[in-house]
């Protein structure tokens, strides 16, 4: 005996030791099939302990009939024998709780009401066995075994049989939410009723004078008679308690109960200005009645979790998962654990059939398949035919043209088919159009015609036949053309314009006026420049206006000097890199001046010298870049000097010129100025470029001087 | 005596306690065997990075970023009170002490102005647009226009950062940057995430990459800029002189060494070096054919606009950001700047407005030919709201409107969220929630939910502890799910 008790004891320690670690790692724990068998034996089980428990309370308000000892004897063996089956059952149900789909809520409270029973039990168990003097500790925790003991099996009976079990048949509320022969009323008005109101509102509390527990009584009101008038909301009582503010004595439910949500409220809203039916059923309502559209979106709202889409196959192996993965087709589950498959394909100089066919591993379980962009044609339509459980195929540009879609007649669950861009027909659509599951068709971009797509959706009025929303005429603007070459163009460099639509026409100018869209000559090759030249152009393409005209000065190297210097040094703010930058082949910025391609005078003219060594070629023009910047003071010179000579000493005038100023404000920008020379071959060149003394009286900053900014000189 | 009793009961023995010890221990080892995951060490990572929790509504996002907080009160929230009211000053009943940014602390009176442009009701739904966006009228009936945002900072930095990372401080993983992390890239050849810039005409507010920043998470997570320049990504081309068989070759062996190095250190990031390599090698492929703007039909330029022909502006990174998420990337991030109309509404807004109009209806079109905008989740909106009182001086026409924290407008599109509705409500003055608010722990647990994400379970340990994109809070607007 001694013996038994001793191993029964560390039994049970080591049990309630394993449960409470159990408990606490309860999320980490998966569980062997064998040991789920264990679990299942809970529900047998767990009548031992209750039985034991009355047995001991039977027997303590029996003692006096027992000898002291032997009394105590039948006590320790009922004693560990219920203590050990409570833990034993406590463990079994632990096992069970991983396997089914309990209430998150119901299953902690009774995972806790079962693991304190048994813990109870042991310390009762403890107490007697250490022959505690005190009875009313013993008979105390008694007391908490067996309240607990109710506690637990209440708990468990919810688990089980759902809450309110018990009373279930007194209150005859089978959940008629997912009963689709039930009528609107008992589907999603009176649960609102039940949840947020009734708690006040039945027969045992019925404040107001008001039930709603039953149809009649619900009908006939409360205290101030009838509670809601058929078909006007607004007159009824309920309705306005519903919407008074909260602070309100009269506002429902009080302040401090469960609020109706915005949904619940225009539920009811809804259903008294539909006529407060009691009787008409989902099904007897039409399409876009706002009571069926709310009660719809309210029953699914409750039944949602019962929607999560479920598949009949199984799995595909991770392996074969895995060997399908590239770079250019990816393949993974549509969420954690779920069998569905979903394939892209990328890239479309990477797809060959045959990378679809390899798909036939998971020809199962895939459910998505996205080839948008693919050259997929219409043999390989067979394929994807094979793919018995495809809901949606994404094969939107691919190069079909609609002969192979009756390949696809066996995909009895497909429900949208993108085929946008395609060369299909509305003939070539029959086919795929006889799919049960089909709801969603988008041919935009293709040869059907909005009559013929009318014409489709009306025999097959179970499918959205989707092209553009976009409907206008509106003749719109093109935009402007660009050109390609960046900086300064090297000499032989082609010069490229561009525009980025296809098929416009750009028409272009050198140095001349504005092109036109008749006249002006057509760009259809890149050409060449021998000189720094202003290229104007414009877009245009038939059903759109012309694009603006683009304006751009197109710098062309020239010919190197072999030395040059500053004759004035640049304003300290604008230094550049000297003379160098005059000859770098590098542009400045438009917008910021303070970088190293610009040279900025204000103060005193630019002048600077070009030696070209003793053997001097012809040059016919000489070309400064400059910038204008009008708002930023910055001007063109105001007047420009050439001096030609064998040197800087040995020079004279050989052109003036006085440029031409702005009238207005005008947008930054990089001009070239072209001083035309009479043919010469001087050795040294001087330039000066004076700026504007008083800026003109237009301007902000009238009367005072402007800047000039050079960054580049170029000699042709 | 009886303490002695009481003693004797405490008296363990050493042999004893062992022995209790020794039990107690096997039976932890015997749970611990039914945890499979309790030594292998990858218990973290079995939260499953890299699908989504549950059916997802949406698979990839595209965040019509607004920077600089466009007026809610002179786009979707018509509040024809203040028309009425212009010049009052703000009742202090509905200011409620709300605190007020540096720029209008100083000013004496807080006169209400109305919108100096005229609303309509637009579609089924019947919801107010202003006469700025007549082309996102007349999609409204595909998006859904929540008026009850609200966020708890008041300056630009702050807010955006908040808005884009759930927290202000700027040191949190971006939204994009957790979806990439819980996710991961559906095409392998582009990044998960990508961000475009665009400027408009109005007063600007900076963006700076700490709002797409990976945080804490490992750095392929970081959402990559592409430039608004002819040439979208950078340095893609081959230099002169090397093709693609050379670039193959280097890669190879630049891998091998990298290998090597890792082998060596351990450390994460030359593998996500030697993968970046690998993609960029592979974007050589990718990005030309989504940058190339040619085979796209006339009607799709003329929906977006002509303006979409050029790099950089609104129009160009619509058209891209469809491109973009149809070939599979995750997270599309458009910043458009401009919106910041402390003064000059009337000047500078309608230009602001002509400039996304066009091509944000052009995208919800596009995508909804495609059969993609129920898979795609489109987010336009800004950073906070705008003030229903005048800053500066109020005018006859024209006026500004300052930060407003407490209530703004954004709207959502496609990706499981309800089409055609208004959710939430601002009072007549258009300052306070009166209905269903929406925090932007909220919409940030929302657009999770919607991609498929418990936002509680999408964590990562950094510093001894767990972050979220939504922290410590955060709940799913059901009101707007379909």
């Amino acid at each position: 005996m001694q013996k038994i008790k001793s191993i029964l004891l560390n039994l049970i320690f080591f049990i309630q030791v394993l449960l409470i670690f159990l408990l606490l790692f309860d999320d980490r724990i998966e569980l062997p099939v064998w040991l789920q068998v264990v679990g299942r034996l809970h529900p047998a089980l767990l009548h031992l302990p209750i039985g034991l428990l009355v047995f001991l309370v039977v027997l303590l308000l029996a003692r006096n009939e027992f000898k002291k000892k032997a009394f105590n004897k039948i006590m320790l063996v009922a004693l560990l024998l219920t203590s050990f089956t409570a833990t034993v059952t406590a463990l079994f149900g632990f096992f069970l709780s991983r396997q089914g789909d309990y209430g998150p809520d119901a299953l902690i409270q009774h995972k806790i009401s079962g693991t304190v029973l048994s813990l109870l039990c042991y310390g009762l168990l403890l107490v007697f066995v250490r022959q505690e003097k005190s009875r009313s500790l013993f008979y105390g925790l008694g007391l908490l075994t067996v309240g607990s003991m109710f506690f637990a099996g209440h708990t468990g009976g919810a688990l089980t049989h759902g809450e309110n079990y018990v009373f279930a048949p007194l209150s005859n509320s089978n959940d008629p939410v997912a009963d689709a022969d039930a009528s609107v009323f008992q589907r999603a008005v009176f649960p609102i009723l039940e949840k947020k109101c009734i708690s006040c509102h039945n027969e045992k509390k019925a404040k107001g004078k008001f039930v709603m527990t039953s149809v009649t009584e619900f009908k006939k009101g409360g205290k101030h008679g009838k509670e809601w008038e058929e078909g006007k909301p607004e007159n009824s009582r309920m309705i306005r308690y519903i919407h008074l503010p909260l602070e309100d004595d009269d506002h429902m439910p009080p302040d401090g109960k469960p609020q109706l949500s915005m949904l619940e409220m225009t539920m009811l809203e809804t259903w008294i200005r539909a006529g407060a039916d009691f009787e008409k059923k989902l099904t007897d309502l039409k399409d876009g009645d706002s009571l069926k559209i709310m009660a719809s979106a309210l029953i699914a709202l409750k039944t949602n979790h019962l929607n999560e889409k479920t598949y009949e196959f199984s799995s595909a192996p991770e392996a074969v998962i895995g060997k399908l993965n590239t770079p250019f087709r990816s393949v993974f589950p549509l969420y954690q654990n779920s069998p569905a498959l979903q394939a892209d394909f990328f890239i479309k100089e990477s797809f060959a059939s045959s990378s679809l066919e390899e798909l036939k591993e998971i020809k199962d379980q895939l459910v998505v398949l996205n080839l948008s962009k693919m050259p997929v044609i219409d043999k390989d339509l067979t394929v994807i035919g094979s793919f018995k459980n495809l809901e949606k195929i994404n094969l939107n540009f691919s190069k079909i043209n609609g002969t192979g879609l009756s390949s696809l007649q066996g995909l009895k669950k497909l429900n949208s088919l993108s085929l946008a861009g395609t060369d299909i027909t509305s003939e070539s659509l029959k086919p795929v159009l006889v799919l049960p599951a089909l709801k969603e068709l988008f041919v935009w971009n293709t040869t059907i015609t909005e009559e013929q797509r009318a014409k489709l959706e009306a025999r097959y009025p179970g499918i959205a036949i989707r092209t553009s929303q976009f409907k206008e005429d509106k003749t719109l603007r093109l935009g402007r053309p660009l050109l390609v070459n960046e900086g300064v163009v090297k000499g032989g460099e082609p010069v490229v314009l561009k525009h980025s639509m296809p098929g416009v026409t750009i028409r272009y100018t050198l140095d001349g006026p504005n092109p036109d869209s008749v006249a002006s000559r057509v760009y259809d090759a890149a050409f060449h420049l021998l000189v720094s030249t202003k290229i104007k152009a414009i877009a245009c393409k038939s059903g759109w206006y012309c694009s603006e005209v683009f304006e751009t000065t197109c710098f062309v190297e020239g010919q190197r000097p072999l030395h040059v210097e500053l004759l004035t040094a640049p304003d300290k703010q604008y230094p550049g890199e000297g003379p160098k930058s005059l000859t770098d082949g590098r542009k400045g910025f438009t917008d910021v001046f303070k970088e190293p391609s610009w040279l900025g005078y204000r103060d005193q003219p630019f002048a600077a010298g070009f030696d070209f060594g003793p053997n001097p070629e012809t040059i016919n023009s000489i070309v400064i870049s400059y910038g204008r910047s009008i708002g930023s003071y910055i001007f063109p010179p105001a007047e420009v000097e050439v001096w030609g000579g064998k040197s800087l000493k040995e020079i004279k005038l050989i052109k003036a010129l006085k440029i031409e100023q702005p009238v207005k404000n005008e947008p930054q920008r990089i001009e070239a100025l072209t001083i035309p020379l009479e043919t010469s071959s001087y050795s040294y060149y001087k330039l000066i470029a004076r700026p504007v003394d008083k800026l003109p009286t237009w301007h902000s900053g009238k009367g005072k001087k402007g800047w000039v900014m050079v960054d580049e000189v170029f000699f042709y | 005596m009886g303490n002695e009793f009481l003693k004797n009961r405490f008296h363990v023995t050493r042999r004893h306690f062992l022995g209790k010890l020794g039990l107690g221990f096997g039976s932890v080892a015997l749970g611990s065997l039914l945890m499979p995951d309790l030594f292998s060490g990858k218990a973290e990572l079995s939260q499953g990075v890299g699908l989504p929790h549950f059916a997802p509504k949406a698979k990839r996002i595209i965040y019509l970023f607004q920077n600089g907080a466009p007026s809610q009160l002179e786009s979707f929230d018509y509040k024809p009170l203040l028309t009425k009211m212009a010049g009052e000053e703000l009742p202090a009943s509905i200011r409620m002490g709300q605190r007020l940014t540096g720029m209008t602390s100083g000013q004496k009176k807080f006169p209400l102005v109305g919108s100096h442009f005229k609303f309509q009701q637009y579609g089924k739904s019947g919801a107010w647009v202003s006469e700025m966006f007549p082309n996102i009228a007349k999609v409204v009936d595909d998006i859904c226009i929540i008026k009850s945002m609200h966020t708890e900072a008041i300056n630009h930095d702050p807010a955006l950062t908040f808005m884009q990372t759930g927290a202000q401080q700027g040191n949190r993983p971006s939204m994009g940057a957790w979806l990439s992390y819980g996710l991961g890239s559906e095409n392998k050849n582009l990044p998960a995430y990508c961000v475009l810039l665009s400027r408009g005409r109005g007063n600007g507010q900076g963006v700076y990459s700490k709002l797409w920043t990976n945080g804490f998470l490992d750095s392929i997570h970081q959402g990559v800029q592409f430039s608004s320049s002819e040439e979208r990504v950078l340095y893609l081309k081959d230099p002169q002189g090397r093709d693609r068989a050379d670039s193959r070759k280097m890669l190879d062996n630049l891998a091998q060494l990298n290998d090597m190095n890792y082998k060596e250190f351990g450390d994460p990031e030359i593998q996500t070096r030697i993968q970046q390599y690998e993609m960029a090698y592979r974007m050589q492929t990718a990005v030309p054919e989504l940058t190339d703007l040619t085979h796209e039909p006339d009607n799709i330029i003329k929906m977006y606009g002509a303006d979409c022909l050029a790099p950089g502006t609104y129009a160009a990174n619509c058209l891209l950001a469809r491109k973009l998420s149809e070939a599979g990337v995750r997270f599309v991030q458009l910043y458009h700047q401009g919106w910041d109309q402390h003064g000059n509404i009337v000047g500078e807004m309608p230009l602001q407005a002509q400039d996304v109009d066009r091509a944000t209806a052009a995208l919800i079109m596009d995508l909804k030919q495609r059969g993609l905008l129920e898979e795609t989740l489109v987010i336009w909106g800004g950073e906070f709201g705008r003030t229903n009182y005048c800053q500066g001086d109020l005018s006859k026409d024209n006026y500004g409107r300052d930060h407003h924290p407490r209530c703004y407008t954004i709207w959502m599109a496609g990706g499981g969220v309800k089409p055609g509705m208004v959710y939430g409500e601002s009072d007549e003055f258009g300052y306070n929630i009166v209905r269903d608010p929406v925090h932007v722990n909220d919409f940030h647990a929302t657009v999770l939910h919607l991609m498929g994400l418990h936002h509680e379970q999408l964590n990562f340990k950094h510093l001894g502890r767990r972050y979220r994109l939504t922290d410590v809070a955060g709940k799913v607007v059901n009101g707007i799910l379909v």
